[in-house]
């Protein structure tokens, strides 16, 4: 019950998130909701986990944490080149 | 699951909506990179601190990572984001009143020609 009332909410906040992604008037905008999108994923993945007592998806969730962080790094240095030439 | 355990998760939850909420309604860019770069990554330690106790101690670890990974790596990305953004954006990511002396665009203008 509280599982699923948890992970309903997750879907809410990604949904506001995709909601930004899909409206955004800039890259920026569009890059860091997706960035929330994704610590919503391992909230769930979490939650999940908290759940059934197993361990199995749990590595996924820092590995999600440490490519979300890479892939924003790598898109500001899109945003800063893409203006400057 | 424990009620602490179940608290702390459903507060996460209720964080992370939060954030979302946020980044749909806030007017200005920069805002909604508050409500993100700061609500997410909270919302993440209560879900984690409420999910340790179940999954055992190598699973607490792992979240452990997790969210250490987070925490260091969310408040740099969102800082990188401002800075690009102040920099590629002439205007209308802040309202107009936000900065009263803006010293990134004033070096960068002091050393371009």
């Amino acid at each position: 019950m509280i599982t699923s009332i948890a992970i309903a909410l997750f879907v809410v906040s990604s949904l506001c998130a995709m909601t930004r992604v899909i409206r955004g008037p800039g890259l920026a905008d569009r890059v860091i909701a997706l960035d929330v999108a994704l610590v919503a994923l391992m909230g769930a993945i979490a939650t999940k986990a908290a759940s059934t007592g197993s361990t199995t998806y749990l590595p996924i969730v820092a590995v999600v944490a440490i490519v979300g962080f890479t892939a924003t790094v790598v898109m500001t240095r899109f945003l800063e080149q893409g203006s400057s030439s | 699951m424990n009620p602490i355990s179940s608290a702390l998760i459903l507060g996460g939850a209720v964080l992370a909506v939060l954030a979302g909420v946020g980044l749909l309604r806030f007017k200005s860019a920069a805002a909604r990179f508050h409500s993100a770069g700061k609500a997410s990554p909270i919302a993440f330690i209560f879900v984690a601190i409420g999910a340790a106790p179940e999954v055992g101690l190598f699973g607490a670890a792992q979240l452990a990572v997790a969210a250490a990974a987070l925490v260091l790596t969310l408040p740099a990305a969102t800082h990188l984001l401002f800075r690009a953004t102040h920099h590629t954006s002439s205007s209308a990511y802040l309202r107009d009143d936000a900065l009263t002396r803006d010293r990134i665009n004033q070096a960068s203008k002091e050393t371009q020609p």
